[in-house]
């Protein structure tokens, strides 16, 4: 007797709970792919691999097992039907009546492996007889209709297949429990044996055998997540680090190392980043103490020149006054000396001046001023009232530093004079300033000369810019514009060039009319300690 | 008053010294110089200068020590002479003690302005006195008293009060006083009243950080009251 193998096996569940799985899986990988975090998608990684990983193994241990429990009970029971069906079945009578089949199968089951029997016989009337083991447990209709064809088919004789009948065997499903069938022809009779094996125990068994497996599988997940969790710290620990300083290195802090530690690749890549910042940080000081340096010497060169400048200035007056006395031939070269000296000392002052701001010890000395007054008397002082049309109401006032509102009201000013002739127009008002809180004192100065070049417009603020090379070189010391934009920059404001469209440059100054943001050290000392 | 002010300079640089006495007498002063601080004090208690023009950069003691030094004893009227590259320097001058300061490279014609300013403000008025509670204020005699006892203020100061004085109860800018006071045009600097205005406190307040008599207008300037 062979045992052949049938259909009727259930492996479905399995496979199912794989494929979900793998659909959770896809799911978790898009969300992770969408946040694109590298800490996610390690964990994620991990979590793939130890759930494949985790659920195959699981998937083979029990299916072995499975099929190891579930062969070892099928072939005890089988074996042992078998030989109780040669031993005690065929010593029934020919015709037995019911009763005798009754009586066989209850011994058969009672000598049995914990089965039930059930014998079917011919009655000699012809009548199919049955006998069972428990009566009313299991009767013809339990035994599945494939089962009972293929026992009483009836094979070819050949020398392959000695016997006529096989002993056949189905698993089924009898009111929520599992059964192993098996039915086998007595040759030479008319009687049919079926035997009814429970597997509800190991059932039982592969159930408990599963959720082990299942909860090995969980923890194999967590283990993962957490190893997954220390390797992103590991390697994403370092990367941040390494973010981080890059970070403070755009940031200008030159001096930014980072402990290399280990001989990893991230080793590497910090060794290189230290090598980077530290040639950097030495680029960065070599120039600006090169910077540095020519600062001071044009600082200290400044400050030499104005002792000798000092006794010059002083004494130009004197040789002014005398210049009418003078001999006709000598008198053009003391006024030109005079004139000179003038000259100088205004490029000596406009150049400590850059140099204050260079150096940052440009402050701020502020006062409440009438800023109609203090426009007024700018152009009074330089005699420039007739040369200019001034639009300016009386009682506009704002905080600022009047010394500097002078010098950028002069230096548009005469710049305006200079290259638009007469006919300067000077205008003052407030308005409602876009960004700070407060209003923005806007002057503007526009001029009917032929405007700027739009090559040179960029450059008007810068220093020693002109125009033109052949300029003469009577026009200014070249500072006067950016001086002008320092102090409106010292004050929180700006100035604007630019060409108006029916000729004509414009230069608008705007300047905070009350929160500067640098105060200076003499500024209301007295509220201060009034508060 | 001599008619011809008597002028004492301290300052170090030869060249300097010699261009500024040159050009001051020319204006019409007596100019006594020094070389250096040590110097100039040593002359200060042998002559009787109107004004002294101080240079601020001097080797041995400073100018700043030289003011501080002079006043311990003296309300004579002080112009510094300073470097504008040092914007704190003018502070430090300006609580030291200076009436006012000028800023190098001065032209002889603006130094002689200052001078004659500065002079002006000892000038006596032919008006009355006024009085704020404690402090009296003797325009004739050009005496302050507070509380009967005579206080001892510069010209600076001493005009200063006379210019709030004048209008009790009503606030002064700094531009205003910079104008009535030191007679300076619109550039004026306006820690000069700032620093006058501490140490006039000094003088005449009971309790010079909460004054009561000259009282900080804010964003406008100074106002003197008569205590309530």
């Amino acid at each position: 007797m062979k045992d052949d193998e049938d259909g009727a096996q259930d492996q479905g569940g399995g496979r199912a709970a794989g494929q979900a799985g793998q659909a959770d899986h896809g799911k978790w990988a898009r969300i992770g792919l969408r946040w694109g975090s590298l800490r996610l998608r390690l964990a994620l990684v991990f979590g793939a691999v130890a759930l494949t990983a985790a659920v195959s193994a699981s998937g083979i241990a029990y299916w072995i097992n499975r099929e190891a429990v579930l062969t070892r009970t099928q072939d005890a029971t089988l074996n042992d039907f078998r030989r109780q069906m040669q031993s005690r079945a065929a010593d029934l009578p020919v015709r037995p009546s019911a009763s005798d089949l009754g009586t066989t199968a209850k011994q058969m089951a009672a000598d049995g492996n914990a089965y039930d029997v059930l014998l079917i016989g011919k009655a000699s009337d012809g009548r199919t007889i049955s006998g069972a083991s428990s009566p009313g447990a299991f009767t013809l209709s339990d035994v599945p209709d494939t089962l009972r064809d293929a026992v009483r088919h009836r094979q070819k004789v050949s020398p392959a297949n000695e016997f006529a009948y096989h002993l056949f065997w189905q698993r089924v499903d009898h009111d929520g429990t599992p059964y192993l069938v098996g039915g086998a022809h007595i040759d030479g009779g008319n009687l049919t044996g079926y035997m009814f094996k429970s597997l509800a125990q190991e059932r039982a068994d592969l159930e408990s055998l599963a959720w082990s497996l299942g909860i090995a599988a969980a923890l194999a997940l967590v283990g993962a997540a957490l190893i997954a969790q220390a390797a992103a710290r590991t390697v994403l620990k370092p990367v941040q680090r390494l973010g981080e300083a890059a970070r403070q290195l755009g940031e200008g802090e030159f001096d930014t190392r980072l402990r290399v530690t280990g001989t990893d690749e991230l080793a590497d890549l910090s060794r290189t980043f230290n090598n980077a910042a530290a040639s950097l940080q030495k680029k960065v000081e070599d120039m600006s103490a090169r910077e540095e340096s020519s600062r001071r010497f044009v600082a200290d060169m400044s400050h030499e020149l104005r002792t000798p400048l000092t006794a010059l200035t002083a004494v130009t007056e004197v040789l002014e006054e005398e210049a009418d006395n003078l001999d006709p031939m000598i008198a053009p070269a003391v006024t030109l000396v005079v004139s000179e000296t003038r000259r100088l000392g205004d490029l000596v002052e406009n150049l400590m001046e850059v140099t204050r701001f260079d150096a940052g010890t440009a402050r701020l000395v502020l006062d409440e001023v009438d800023v109609a007054d203090q426009v007024t008397a700018c152009l009074d002082a330089r005699a420039w009232l007739d040369a200019v049309h001034l639009d300016a109401e009386r009682g506009t006032m704002a905080r600022l530093d009047p010394r500097r509102l002078d010098v950028i009201l002069a230096n548009l000013i005469g710049n305006a004079l200079k290259h638009g002739g007469s006919g300067v127009r000077v205008s003052v008002r407030t308005e409602a300033s876009g960004t700070s809180d407060g209003d923005e004192l806007v002057i503007s100065v526009r001029d009917h000369g032929p405007g700027i070049p739009e090559a040179v417009l960029p450059h008007v603020f810068d220093r020693f810019y002109k125009a033109s090379a052949s300029r003469p070189r009577s026009e200014g010391s070249g500072l006067g514009l950016s001086i002008a934009m320092e102090n409106a920059h010292i004050h929180g404001g700006t100035i604007t060039a630019s060409n108006v469209p029916d000729g004509g440059a414009m230069f608008v100054l705007r300047l905070p009319r009350g929160a500067p943001r640098d105060e200076g050290p003499g500024d209301e000392r007295g509220e201060d300690r009034e508060r | 008053m001599t008619l011809v002010p008597f002028l004492l300079l301290i300052e170090d640089d030869d060249a300097i010294r010699t261009a500024l006495e040159l050009s001051l007498s020319r204006q019409g002063h007596r100019v006594a110089t020094a070389a250096t601080g040590e110097d100039g004090l040593k002359l200060l208690k042998e002559q009787r200068p109107d004004l002294i023009v101080l240079d601020v950069m001097l080797p041995g003691i400073d100018g700043f020590e030289v003011c501080r030094r002079i006043r311990r004893t003296d309300q004579l009227p002080i112009i510094l002479l300073t470097a504008r590259s040092d914007d704190i320097d003018i502070v430090v001058g300006l609580e030291s003690g200076a009436d006012d300061y000028v800023v190098k490279p001065v032209q002889g014609r603006v130094l002689d302005a200052r001078i004659r300013a500065v002079l002006r403000r000892g000038e006596r008025e032919s008006t009355d006195s006024a009085t704020f509670g404690s402090l009296v204020i003797d325009r004739s005699a050009m005496t302050v008293t507070k509380n009967g006892d005579d206080l001892q203020l510069t010209p600076t100061e001493l005009r200063l009060l006379l210019e709030l004085s004048r209008r009790p109860g009503q606030a002064l800018s700094r531009q205003q006083l910079l104008r009535l006071v030191w007679e300076h045009d619109y550039l004026g600097d306006s820690r000069l009243v700032d620093a006058c205005v501490q140490r006039l406190r000094a003088k005449v307040e009971d309790v010079p950080s909460s004054p009561t008599l000259i009282r900080t207008v804010r964003g406008v300037g100074y106002r003197l009251d008569a205590p309530a």
